[in-house]
């Protein structure tokens, strides 16, 4: 049993008052003459049992009173059998608004997300300063706070720009609410429950947890969003997503016009759109006029024409407009390099030249190199003093390693996991131990771009990419991957220039610009995760089963949710039904003390 | 307007002066009311009929209702100047009592009230005695009806000390050797010793042929039990002691109280003793009326 105000609970020490009258009325009683005491005695000797039983039932009687009055004053709450109103038992309970982008669709003219802000706001006020209430929105972040303070968070919840895994979110929620030690234990899931959102794997729900999701929406909504924009040389492939009411059959599956612009705003550059038709669930290319853009970074975006969700009818991209590199290899860059490059001058991607230098360790020349260990163990010594001339502050360890690995390379997705089975560990020499020739003394321009075994295996000095093995499958099977083409376009392109490649990340559309000193070095652009552009509601089932077990979940429409939350701790104020039981032992006992004499 | 002192307060009257004035006071008032005397003995004149005790003379039977129905009836008398009353006052330590302020100790009041009696007898020319007794015999004052008796009744009251246990029987059975000629025993006690010794006593009285009259007296705060919330009552002959709450057990100990009242009535009854229970605020006028 729980109370509302608990410190009335200390007035039971008023319950051993009767008692201690009892004893203290004991005490010294006056003495008195009486010569009838013969019949006194007899009468006592009658009632002695009488008496006994009386004052035993006065002492529970008015002791009981006592209990009963502080009790009510303390006004327990009493488990209630059915639905409805009335208070709870404290209860640590996780709101989890899923305000992801998809909440963003509009049903009916009115948001999704409008919905589920209603519901939660009942659910919040509904908490007493006896329960632990944490909000969690689409950042994942659970929330403390005051009833208030939480109130204010959910009514000034919009729509954000992160998905948010309803599995993991629920997992977390459960576990925390299992870690409380208050009698109820809820987590309450208002979301639009896109199948989408409950990614595979199953929360874990502690016993004693309950999982309370608000069903979805009857109807599925179609919509159209745009997934992803690769940029490649003069063309943007668009990919669409589309799902709904209509499925590929309907209307989400009618090739829809998609519009490409670039340089949007610009009015330095100009602005240049192209216009295609695109079919949800395929990508499309959409030639670019790239002979109007002059070379640098480019921002554009490719747009939808409006639908229920807005939140991915527009997705912005970054596009970097440069001339082909020109390269030469050295003899001593191997076989397989020279293979590539000449893939790659025959795709335009390189043209002949000596701006970037393929070399096998020997004599380094050109304004940018790209060093490979040499063949001969022997020369490993001569090529780390060219290194070091040329200002390099990395160099060949000594004595190549056989120690086999794959490559981990964050950076570059294509070689991660490529197997390399000899190498030279790379090593840092003493900082402005070689001279200033065409390197750059400033290490902060070094980048350990790949690692084999957490030891360097490509990194990049100044104008100098140090590789850690030769391009050959006697020490990696790189050259006979299919990454390999691309590997080397990108040491030429990209990396040896010390710029990174375009990433992506969820949040707002825009794009974000890496900086090094004056120089752009990459860019992220930012968007709405492309399932969210998939509104398929999941059903029940899966619900049940990814969000814990049909044991511990149970999805609710409106109505029955409303009633449902709290309802396995909910209680009532006992002290009404504690006051009538006092006027009803306060009548006994005058009633006892009264007519038993 | 004059008021008779037999009506009266016992307390007020008392407040009048001794022993004497008061029954003076007292007979004088009560015998302009009753002009006859409510003793009856066994003279010549012949007043009703009673059934049979054992112990009755079977000379005074009147055989002529024997004969007609079965039964065994007594014929009693008027007497007229020769009648023995022996009157018993119980000077114990708990006739020393008084509920309140306000009223007479029950020895005071029993002094008084002998004290009437014997002048009543007196003036009829009954020959009257005393004795007084606690634990033992304390005054005897043979039944004389000569001139100055009445005062050396009133003196021997006044004479005895407040006693302090009782052991009535005791002194019961000395007077029965006392009163070797039948005659009239009034006793004045409360009555606060073992019955059944008390009754054997008093049915060896009876059995000798005396006429037996008990005035039971008892304070009326005997009678209603009161007192503080809580209290040690002490027995002032027996020192025993008992704490109880009065008013848990007034109801109890009223029922005790009518309980050994009735007690004492039956048994007075069944052995043709007349029992009188008499609270010390009722006036000695209608403690004497109780007689006729």
């Amino acid at each position: 049993m729980t109370f509302i105000n608990p410190l009335a609970l200390l007035g039971l020490v008023a319950a051993a008052i009767p008692a201690l009258l009892h004893l203290l009325q004991r005490r010294v009683p006056p003495e008195l003459e009486f010569p009838a005491v013969r019949y006194l005695s007899a009468a006592e000797r009658e009632s002695a049992r009488r008496l006994k039983l009386r004052h035993l039932l006065l002492l529970i009687l008015r002791t009981a009173l006592i209990i009963v009055i502080v009790l009510a004053a303390a006004r327990p709450l009493v488990r209630m059998g059915g639905a409805g109103g009335g208070a709870h038992e404290p209860t640590a309970v996780v709101v989890i608004l899923d305000n992801s982008p998809s909440s963003g669709v509009v049903v009916d003219g009115r948001l999704v997300l409008d919905r589920l802000r209603v519901i939660a706001r009942t659910t919040i006020s509904r908490t007493t300063s006896a329960d632990r209430v944490w909000l969690m929105l689409c950042d994942g972040v659970l929330r403390r706070g005051t009833r208030e303070a939480l109130l204010a968070s959910v009514d000034s919840a919009t729509t954000g720009w992160q998905r948010l895994d309803l599995v993991q979110a629920v997992d977390r929620a459960a576990r925390l609410v299992d870690a409380q030690p208050l009698p109820g234990r809820e987590v309450h899931v208002l979301s639009d429950l896109q199948r989408s959102a409950l990614a595979e794997g199953r929360a874990v729900v502690p016993a004693g947890v309950r999982v309370l999701s608000l069903a979805a929406l009857d109807r599925a909504v179609a919509n159209r969003g745009i997934a992803e924009v690769r940029v490649t040389e003069g063309a943007a492939v668009i990919e669409l997503k589309g799902a709904g009411a209509g499925s590929a059959s309907g209307d989400a599956a009618q090739p829809v016009p998609v519009t490409i612009r670039v340089g949007a705003g610009r009015r330095d550059r100009g602005e240049i759109s192209a216009r295609g038709l695109a079919t949800p669930g395929s990508a499309v290319t959409i030639e670019i006029p790239v002979q109007n853009l002059s070379p640098g970074w480019w921002v554009g975006e490719a747009l939808l024409e409006p639908d229920e969700l807005r939140a991915d009818d527009r997705r912005p991209f970054a596009w970097r407009v440069a001339p082909a590199a020109r390269v030469t290899a050295t003899a001593g860059a191997g076989g397989f390099v020279a293979a590539a490059l000449a893939v790659l001058r025959e795709g335009s991607r390189v043209r002949d030249g000596s701006d970037v230098t393929f070399t096998g360790g020997e004599a380094l020349a050109g304004e940018l190199s790209i060093v490979q260990p040499p063949a001969d163990p022997a020369l490993v010594g001569q090529a780390n003093r060219a290194l070091g001339a040329r200002g390099v502050s990395w160099q060949w360890g000594g004595g190549a390693t056989s120690t086999p690995g794959p490559i981990s390379a964050p950076t570059l997705n294509g070689i991660a996991g490529v197997q390399v089975i000899r190498r030279y560990r790379l090593e840092r020499t003493s900082p402005g131990s070689g001279g200033s020739g065409g390197g750059s003394s400033d290490q902060s321009a070094d980048d350990v771009l790949a690692t084999v075994n957490d030891e360097p295996w490509l990194v990049r000095a100044g104008s100098t990419v140090l590789l850690g093995s030769r391009m050959d499958t006697a020490w990696t099977v790189l050259p006979a991957t299919p990454a390999f083409v691309p590997f080397i376009d990108a040491l030429a392109n990209r990396i040896v220039r010390g710029e990174a490649d375009v990433t992506t990340a969820e949040g707002a559309p825009r794009v974000e610009f890496r900086r090094r000193g004056t120089d752009t070095t990459g860019a992220t652009v930012f968007g709405p995760d492309p399932r969210e552009s998939d509104l398929t509601p999941a059903p029940k089932s899966l619900v049940e089963t990814a969000l814990g077990g049909e044991d511990r979940v149970e999805v609710l429409g409106d109505a029955e949710f409303a009633s449902e939350r709290f309802s396995g701790t909910r209680r009532t104020d006992g002290s009404g039904f504690l006051l009538v039981l006092a006027l009803l032992l306060a009548a006994s006992e005058l009633g006892v003390a009264t007519r038993t004499r | 307007m004059a008021q008779r002192l037999d009506l009266l307060d016992p307390a007020e009257v008392a407040r009048l002066g001794g022993i004497e004035i008061v029954a003076e006071g007292v007979v004088e008032g009560f015998l302009s009311g009753v002009h006859r005397s409510p003793f009856r003995g066994f003279s010549v004149e012949f007043t009703e009929h009673r059934a049979y005790q054992p112990g009755d003379e079977l000379r005074y039977l009147d055989w002529r209702i024997l004969a007609r129905s079965d039964r065994l009836f007594v014929k009693q008398f008027e007497e007229e100047t020769n009648l023995r009353a022996m009157i018993l006052v119980d000077a114990s330590r708990s006739m020393a009592w008084r509920g309140s302020p306000e009223r007479l100790t029950k020895r005071a009041y029993a002094d008084r009230l002998a004290a009437a009696l014997a002048l009543i007898l007196l003036r009829q020319r009954d020959a009257t005695g005393l004795v007084t007794f606690d634990e033992q015999v304390r005054q005897v004052i043979p039944p004389r009806v000569k001139a100055g008796q009445w005062t050396r009744v009133v003196r021997g009251l006044i004479a005895t000390p407040d006693g302090s246990g009782t052991a009535a029987h005791a002194a019961l059975q000395r007077l029965t050797a006392l009163l070797a000629r039948r005659g009239m025993v009034i006793l004045l006690s409360d009555l606060l010793f073992d019955r059944d010794l008390a009754l054997a006593a008093l049915r060896y009285l009876r059995h000798r042929g005396h006429q037996v009259i008990v005035f039971h007296l008892m304070d009326p705060a005997e009678v209603e039990l009161g007192g503080p919330p809580e209290v040690r009552f002490r027995d002032p002959e027996s020192s025993v002691t008992v704490v109880v709450r009065p008013r848990e057990l007034a109801r109890a100990y009223a029922d005790t109280v009518r309980r050994e009242i009735a007690a004492w009535r039956k048994a007075c009854r069944r052995h043709g003793i007349a029992y009188h229970h008499v609270q010390t605020d009722l006036p000695f006028g209608m403690a004497l009326r109780l007689l006729t």
